[in-house]
């Protein structure tokens, strides 16, 4: 109804007639109900974006449950600002309010003054004093006994003793009233996108042992293999929960490095974390579910066989058992990365991904072992400031400098700071030396020549 | 009366092989390109499908950068044929590093082991999965029934082993067996390196490497160098390491008389 409607002197639940009476060429649309709550649906599902809980409130309404997300976008009024700005676009008005209670919040946005309401926390029962009862959602025929009594604004109501309350205008008024002013709960039906991808199994007597349950497991990851492969899906992430008697789940999570829908090998990564369930009176469900659902084409046969089939059957497997066993992050493969500063120029990537182009430059010599921290050399003796020293002491021992290379000098990548954080002091000139045995260094001297103070000297790698 | 003795000493030297070989009629050996080494080996080449041992001496037996760049090296034209894992106990394996040497970087999936036996394991496993060619684990010592388990798990799909001893920093050194299932033992220490003529600075790296011990072949002590190391070329040649000289047989020089010196 926007104002141009309202202009016209129609309104919402007005006769057909009357308004084809009051507007002669007014265009009207059958009603369609299902469509409406069809979009109503659509809506909740792209109002998840702002918070995991929202719940669809037929026919015209939607609840979002805010309580902890609303900082992401810098504050409650943030949030609703950006709300509405994405809804104006596609054409859709709405009015807001934001308050304590699901109740309170309904009535402001319903008939609250104003497109935007926010309350503050505990301040829902000032902006609902002026408000007319049918904002508690009452029941019809208390709404009219309300307006028949000559109560006509909530403040009215909110003094009234509670228990003659309760007797003339029924039972669902007083919890009505409660919830609107905070002192019930209410409980919204939250829409929860549908997981499809989960299997489960139920047993007539509770099982313990853990051959059974390396069977079961096997059992459900068919089960839920099996749609996979129907609807040509896979997964990198299965979470396995045996609910036991009492009541308590326990969760095991394996990843793949591919996505994948093979029960044996699912099974298989389980097997080893299965001692760690503690049955105690026995398991009766067990549940998997399916995460990171991706699209995996069917089983096909290759041209180059030699390769790629090695990645399916031996590689991928093993970087899963490793991974499995030892953790995220202890599996990987160095990728290149362009910084000139050497510790950043390798990342930790996926272990089988396919290699990118370019790769790091072979004439800049690099060290075979780079140490985290560099370590520093304790009396180095250097002809001038910035010549390659000539003796050091690493680790209690002194290496006599016979032939040295370099500087290559690496500055701090000012490009990536802002421009008042650069400075010279960020220089580092690293020198390859070689000491009276053959071994090779890789060592470096902090920050530029400066008269008095005393260069200092660090050790960051060996070469082989 | 010799031709006999010599085709018993040819069938007695096949049916060693065999046996050597483990029952693998088709044991494949990797050739360093150099007569001088290969000729130390059996099957004229470092043989494939078992495992090799790589030490160091004094400070390399915490860092272990030579034992781990030779043996990159020795095993980068492998990695044409497969994958390659290297198994540490510490995260300091730098790839840069590595790719500069001429090793391919890019096929070498890293595994950090959280301890000894664990870093046993994963190579084990890695060593017996199908795609794997080469590899790498830095333990402190293999025992001999991890080098058996090793080594039964190198015939399963012809991978080679190569074991980096690396002793913890800090570490007590540990009492090491006496014996071991590895097919040959290397002894690598870093020698001064030799730039070209009219270069400056330091030339390709070189190595002192001992073949200490070489199942049915004979040891050998040589000065090797990786001549296209940090260069474009690196991991373009026939085989990245070059012999430049031969180091005296420490067999031979052993029987050779002893001068005492002040």
């Amino acid at each position: 109804m926007d104002k141009a409607a309202r202009a016209a002197g129609l309104h919402a639940g007005q006769k057909a007639t009357d308004a084809m009476a009051l507007v002669p060429g007014l265009v009207t649309a059958e009603a369609e109900p299902e469509a409406d709550a069809a979009a109503l649906t659509a809506l909740v599902d792209w109002a998840v974006r702002y918070s995991p809980a929202v719940a669809p409130d037929a026919p015209d309404g939607l609840f979002l449950d805010i309580a902890g997300v609303s900082h992401l976008w810098g504050g409650e009024a943030e949030l609703v600002a950006d709300f509405r700005a994405r809804l104006a676009a596609n054409g859709l008005y709405f009015r807001c309010a934001v308050a304590d209670t699901p109740g309170a919040a309904w009535a402001l946005a319903h008939h609250g003054k104003g497109a935007e309401i926010i309350a503050p926390p505990n301040g829902q029962a000032d902006l609902l004093a002026y408000l007319p009862p049918a904002a508690l959602r009452l029941e019809p025929q208390a709404a009219a006994q309300m307006e028949r009594l000559g109560l006509r604004l909530l403040f009215q109501i909110i003094g009234l003793p509670r228990a003659p309350l309760a007797r003339r205008f029924g039972k669902q008024t007083l919890i009505r009233l409660d919830q609107a002013m905070g002192r019930a709960d209410e409980a919204l039906t939250f829409r929860r996108p549908p997981h499809p991808w989960f299997a489960r199994l139920a047993f007539f007597e509770p099982i313990s042992a853990l051959e059974d349950l390396q069977r079961v497991s096997f059992d459900v990851a068919a089960k839920l293999c099996a749609r996979l492969e129907r609807e040509g899906h896979g997964a990198k992430r299965f979470v396995i929960a045996f609910h036991r008697v009492d009541g308590k789940a326990l969760p095991l999570t394996i990843g793949l490095s591919l996505a994948g829908r093979d029960p044996v090998r699912i099974a298989k990564l389980l097997a080893p974390k299965l001692e760690t369930i503690d049955p105690d009176f026995g398991i009766d469900v067990v549940t998997l579910e399916a995460e990171a659902v991706e699209p995996v084409s069917g089983r096909q046969v290759r041209l180059d066989t030699s390769t790629e089939a090695a990645v399916e059957d031996g590689l991928a497997p093993l970087v899963d058992r490793l991974t499995n066993r030892l953790g995220e992050g202890r599996v990987w493969k160095a990728a290149p990365v362009a910084s000139h500063v050497p510790e950043q120029s390798s990342r930790h990537a996926a272990p089988l991904k396919p290699a990118t182009g370019g790769g790091w430059n072979p004439e800049a010599p690099r060290p075979l072992r780079l140490f985290r921290q560099p370590e520093p050399l304790e009396n180095v003796m250097a002809l001038t400031p910035d010549d390659p020293p000539r003796q050091f002491q690493w680790r209690k021992r002194v290496h006599r400098v016979l032939q040295a290379e370099g500087p290559e000098r690496i500055g701090a990548e000012w490009w990536r700071a802002d421009i008042d954080t650069i400075s010279v002091s960020h220089v580092r000139d690293y020198y390859r030396v070689e000491d009276q045995e053959g071994a090779r260094f890789w060592v470096f001297r902090e920050g530029l020549y400066s008269a008095g103070a005393e260069a200092r000297w660090w050790l960051h790698g060996v070469f082989g | 009366m010799s031709g006999f003795r010599d085709g018993r000493l040819a069938a007695l030297k096949a049916k060693i092989a065999a046996l050597e070989a483990g029952g693998r009629a088709d044991s494949e050996s990797l050739p360093f390109g150099t007569p001088q080494i290969d000729d130390c080996f059996l099957g004229g080449g470092l043989a494939l499908g078992q495992w090799h041992e790589f030490t160091g001496a004094g400070m390399e037996v915490e860092t272990a950068a030579s034992p781990a760049a030779f043996a990159a090296l020795v095993a980068a034209p492998l990695a044409q044929r497969g994958e390659a894992v290297w198994v540490l106990r510490r995260d300091d394996l730098f790839a840069p590093g590595l790719a500069g040497l001429g090793f391919p970087a890019e096929r070498l999936i890293q595994v950090c082991a959280r301890d000894e036996a664990e870093a046993l394991a994963i190579a084990e496993d890695a060593l017996a999965s199908v795609g794997v060619a080469a590899v790498f684990a830095e333990v402190e010592a293999v025992d001999l029934t991890a080098g058996r388990r090793l080594q039964l798990a190198c015939e399963k799909r012809g991978s080679t082993g190569f074991v980096i001893r690396r002793r913890p920093y800090g570490g007590q050194e540990r009492k090491t067996a006496s014996g071991s299932a590895a097919a040959t033992r290397w002894k690598i220490a870093p020698a001064a390196s030799q730039p070209g003529p009219g270069e400056f600075g330091l030339g390709p790296p070189r190595w002192r490497v001992e073949l200490e011990r070489c199942r049915g072949g004979r040891t050998g002590a040589w000065l090797m160098e990786a001549q296209t190391a940090f260069t474009w070329e690196a991991g373009h040649g026939p085989h990245p390491l070059r012999l430049v000289a031969e180091l005296g047989d420490r067999q031979l020089a052993s029987a050779e008389p002893v001068r005492l010196s002040a």
